[in-house]
């Protein structure tokens, strides 16, 4: 919630759509008319949803390269570690830093670190696990896994008013609009 | 069918025939003076051209059949370069004919030689030869079919065609593999009489897609600065070859990794003498050259989904891959002539450059002959029109 | 582009079948595939596969408990073939499990649609393949309740693993593989654990679905950071596959052992490893889909297709066979040119005569179209293929070994009744594993469906 502000009475409005295209229209429609705090739902990864709504940029990649990057440099140095300093071992004749033989290690260790840090971070920075969700209120949200699309435009939005943005959405080719309540 | 006159390259494929020509006659024609100077290092040069060269048109010659096959957008706007690429292999037939002379100055195996009995067998004067013709037989024969068929399809857009070469396309991998695995041994391997890698073909094969692939990126790019190329290439293409670039440069550090681990592991006197060869004095500063250059900067930069998408970048990256296969192929053949000591002679540079001026004005003559882009062929619509990555 | 091109080949010009089935919607494809799991009571077919394989497990763990209690010493083993059905157990389930990933990770990198219907069912093969794999070097190791051993750990008594035996490089291969593969199926599996979720009919299953879907809710900014990840995790998993078998193959290459020092052995491990894998899925799909009558979603040109990756495989495999028997000569090398003629006619000939036979001669059937679209013959082809390669790690494992460089120590290996308890009991474990997925998880990915109706809504050419 937004400091200072009080607590909206309910938590936004959902506009259910049928078609893929409709949403992103809808989408596109929204942010024009100067909605912001929005999010859309859909069965699947629709193309183009992303943009329309202008979520551009995720930090995931970058997670999964520093724990690649992290996951391989500690993968390689532990080697060197245990078998040049902490326990020097003479294995048939090979120098104590084998470098050929410490590359397989170290690959799976950065493969390793890359796919949890893709994974956790995902997950994180969705905010996932999240157990309760204002949207699964409205009984027709069940069908944003099955083939329904929804727009839903949360009450903390500055130009958010019942009464105006429930005319909008319904404007909007959409099914029905539904109140979500928190 | 669409207007194959539109698709036509311009003049600036009758200047770079001719450009290239000159400037390869005058450099081998220094080099042969060079040759008589010290005709042994003439030869070592001249091998580490012709291995270089034959690879990049053997490489064309497998992305296309590779291409053929699969299917896919990636293939059908470098095709054209890879037909052009595959049938410069008459010439490099010819180009055989003074190495097989030279043979004396490079394989010490045609000196009498304390060898095993079934090196002896194999590795005899006729036998190496009729492999040999047997090779460039099997080479020349697919490139002369696909090519065929390719071009009678540019006329007739008949659907049949596709089905021939997509036919001949599969035994001809095959053969491909045999023959290209058989040459690595004779032409190359054979350098060092006792030593044997059962991964060895597979890595020289690696190598020869890896060439060929960077070369018709370079050569792509180039291209998208004239009509028509530059008004039908979008991003999405020069992405999906960067990644298969990327796919070959992985190929290539995994098959020449897994024989370095597995022979510094057996340490095994038949064995790890071919790597002491290489990595003692100076010879390990080309190593490390190959490891930075030839996969570390390639891999990282490739990743870059931006770079892939920027024809100029990705070629400039292609362009130091083209660079570094020579390196390559220096630090797989030098060596042998000059164990445990650094050592490299102007006609190591001049011979491949002169020879690469001949082979692309071949290239370049084969290429200003025939559209640019398969016209005829029923999938380029779709490649154009661009509805699926 | 503005030229006129000519009119786009339609599918049935193209005399290609297409990946799924017409007259589809989101909402079919969701309903069809989650009533499986949901409303579809148990059939008896179900139950009595699920039997069969069950006892086949009940066996693997009383083979196993006689194998705690005895020691390793009630199988075939012995000096010098220390490496039995373990071995070439393990590198048979582990083999299998490659083409899950490969499946999932390439094709997907390589957009390849086709991919769609099998790539979830595929992936729950590979993670069962891999468990089943790894039960075998950990009962091999004698005391498995030691196993910990293997990971670098500060212990009391002040040693570490051995980083240049391969045999560590496994154990960190093999435990990243099966967590990578979890996770790739597990992220793949959370927006179809909300449809099941959201469509379940009991109280206990929504709450069961709903912890395991994590609140999933197909918000657009989670889809759009879900995309990235799960494409990162394909990148990642292709790589990785690679290296898995590449690793088991330096179990053997590694080693100056002859037969099994051979530079070849990395590409040739991956490619047989894709070659028995592909097989596998084709003979549990095959059935499969007739069972459940999924003939839309795996179509014929599924089949096909993963025919020809079994054909192409298979070559670059029977290219590493004459590479060994060619380096073998050629190099002149007393041991290794025994150990190659001792695989052809030695006490074992049969064994390597069989293995070219199934790998070699007969998939070369798959050179027809005809052949390639008989599903029978499809399924029997997939069968020796399987067979095939399980004999390929025999003859490695057990030629190899039973000559050792002194004629003196020179023996033979013969299973016991223990180790085929062990074997058959592994393919009970695998198979229940199976049972159980197809019938709590949906077996093909529901919202990779729906993309894929959106697309050929849109009237998109592929």
């Amino acid at each position: 919630m937004l400091m200072g502000r009080t607590k909206p009475p309910i938590y936004g409005l959902l506009a259910e759509f049928d078609t893929p295209a409709r949403l992103v229209a809808a989408a596109e429609r929204a942010r024009k008319e100067g909605y912001r705090c929005m999010d859309a739902y859909a069965p699947y990864p629709v193309e183009g949803l992303a943009e329309a709504l202008k979520f551009h940029h995720t930090r995931v990649p970058l997670i999964t390269l520093i724990g690649g990057i992290v996951g391989g440099l500690a993968g390689y140095f532990m080697q060197y570690w245990i078998a040049a300093i902490n326990y020097p071992l003479n294995i048939g004749g090979r120098p104590l830093h084998s470098w050929p033989a410490f590359i397989p290690v170290t690959f799976e260790l950065t493969i390793l670190g890359a796919a949890l840090s893709a994974v956790l971070g995902m997950l994180g920075l969705n905010g996932l696990p999240m157990p309760y969700h204002p949207v699964f209120h409205v009984p027709r949200f069940a069908l944003a896994s099955r083939d329904r699309f929804f727009l839903c435009v949360e009450a903390t939005d500055p130009k958010f008013d019942r009464q105006t943005t429930q005319r909008f959405l319904e404007s909007l080719d959409s099914r029905g609009v539904f109140e979500v309540p928190h | 069918m669409i207007e194959p006159a539109a698709y036509m390259p311009g003049p600036e494929m009758n200047r770079l025939q001719w450009r290239a020509l000159w400037i390869g006659v005058a450099v081998l024609g220094v080099c042969i003076l060079g040759a008589f100077r010290s005709p042994a290092q003439f030869f070592h040069s001249y091998l580490l051209a012709f291995l270089f060269w034959t690879g990049m048109a053997l490489g064309c010659l497998a992305i296309a059949m590779l291409h053929h096959l699969t299917g896919g957008s990636w293939g059908m706007v470098i095709r054209r370069l890879l037909e052009s690429g595959s049938r410069t292999l008459p010439l490099m037939a010819l180009l055989f004919v003074p190495l097989f002379f030279g043979r004396h100055w490079i394989y010490s195996w045609t000196r009498p030689m304390n060898l095993p009995r079934q090196q002896l067998e194999y590795l005899d004067v006729r036998f190496f030869l009729t492999r040999a013709v047997l090779y460039f037989v099997v080479w020349l024969a697919l490139a002369h079919w696909l090519g065929k068929w390719s071009h009678e399809q540019d006329r007739t857009g008949d659907r049949r065609l596709l089905r021939k070469m997509q036919w001949l396309s599969g035994p001809g991998l095959v053969l491909y593999g045999l023959t290209g695995t058989f040459a690595a041994v004779d032409w190359m391997m054979s350098l060092e009489p006792r030593w044997y890698s059962s991964i060895f073909g597979l890595l020289i094969i690696g190598g020869q897609v890896l060439s060929a692939m960077a070369f018709v990126i370079v050569v792509l790019v180039l291209l998208t600065a004239y009509q028509p190329l530059g008004r039908v290439l979008q991003p999405r293409h020069m992405h999906n070859l960067g990644k298969l670039l990327l796919a070959f440069v992985m190929v290539w550090a995994y098959l020449s990794f897994s024989q370095l681990l597995i022979m510094w592991s057996g340490n095994l006197p038949e064995e790890i003498p071919w790597y002491l060869h290489r990595l003692e004095g100076g010879w390990r500063w080309v190593g490390v050259l190959l490891i930075l250059f030839h996969f570390a900067l390639p891999f990282f930069l490739l990743l870059s989904r931006d770079l892939k998408r920027t024809g100029p970048k990705l070629a400039l990256l292609a362009m130091l891959v083209v660079v570094m296969r020579m390196v390559d192929l220096f630090w797989l053949t030098a060596p042998e002539f000059s164990p445990g000591r650094f050592h490299i002679h102007w006609m190591d540079i001049a011979a491949p450059v002169g020879m690469g001026g001949v082979w692309l004005a071949v290239f370049a003559w084969h290429l200003k002959t025939r559209p640019l882009l398969p016209v005829g062929d029923p999938y380029l619509a779709v490649v154009l029109e661009g509805e699926h990555e | 582009m503005g030229a006129e091109g000519p009119r786009l080949p339609t599918a049935a010009e193209r005399r290609r079948p297409p990946v799924i089935g017409p007259g589809h919607t989101f909402a079919t494809v969701t309903d069809k595939i989650s009533t499986i799991v949901l409303t579809r009571p148990t059939t008896p077919g179900w139950l009595a596969g699920f039997l069969v394989s069950f006892s086949l497990m009940m066996l693997l763990f009383y083979a196993i408990g006689y194998l705690l209690l005895e020691g390793v010493g009630v199988w075939g083993i012995n000096i010098p073939v220390g490496w039995g059905f373990a071995i070439v157990n393990f590198v048979w389930w582990i083999g299998i499990g490659h083409a899950g990933t490969l499946i999932s990770a390439i094709l997907l990198l390589l957009n390849q649609k086709w991919r769609t219907s099998i790539n979830r069912f595929a992936e729950a093969m590979t993670l069962f393949a891999v468990a089943s794999a790894g039960l075998f070097p950990l009962l091999h190791l004698g005391r498995p309740g030691l196993f910990y051993w293997l990971l670098p750990y500060p212990s009391t008594m002040g040693v570490w693993p051995q980083f240049r035996s391969p045999l560590v490089w496994d154990v960190f291969a093999v435990s990243t593989y099966f967590t990578v593969s979890l996770l790739f199926w597990f992220v793949g599996l959370i927006p179809d654990l909300a449809t099941l979720r959201d469509r379940a009919e009991t109280r206990a299953a929504r709450i069961l679905y709903g912890i395991l879907a994590m609140g999933w809710r197909g918000s657009a900014m989670h889809w759009h950071r879900y995309q990235t990840a799960y494409l990162l995790l394909a990148g990642l998993a292709a790589p990785l596959v690679v290296s898995v078998h590449t690793v088991v193959s330096l179990d053997f290459a590694v080693g100056i052992i002859p037969g099994w020092h051979s530079t070849i052995f990395p590409p040739y491990f991956v490619a047989g490893a894709i070659y028995s894998g592909f097989a596998m899925v084709l003979t549990l799909a095959i059935p499969l889909r007739a069972a459940y009558g999924l003939e839309d979603f795996i179509t014929m040109r599924h089949l096909e297709n993963m025919a020809k990756v079994m054909l192409a495989t298979g070559l670059i495999v029977a290219y590493g066979y004459a590479m060994e028997l060619f380096m073998a000569w050629y190099s002149g090398n007393t041991y290794e040119g025994f150990t190659a003629w001792n695989r052809i006619v030695g006490p074992y000939w049969p064994a390597y005569w069989a293995l070219i036979l199934c790998n070699v001669v007969i998939p070369q059937l798959l050179w027809f179209k005809r052949v390639r679209t008989k599903v029978p013959v499809l399924f029997v082809l997939s069968l020796t293929v399987n067979l095939g390669m399980w004999l390929e790690r025999f003859v490695i494992v057990v030629t190899s070994l039973h000559r050792d460089f002194l004629p003196s120590s020179w023996g033979m290996y013969t299973a016991t009744r223990w180790d085929w308890a062990v074997f058959v009991g592994s393919m009970g474990l695998f198979l229940t594993l199976l049972f159980l997925f197809i019938r709590f998880l949906p077996m093909i990915s529901i919202f990779e469906m729906r993309e894929l109706v959106s697309e050929t809504e849109a009237g998109s050419s592929d």
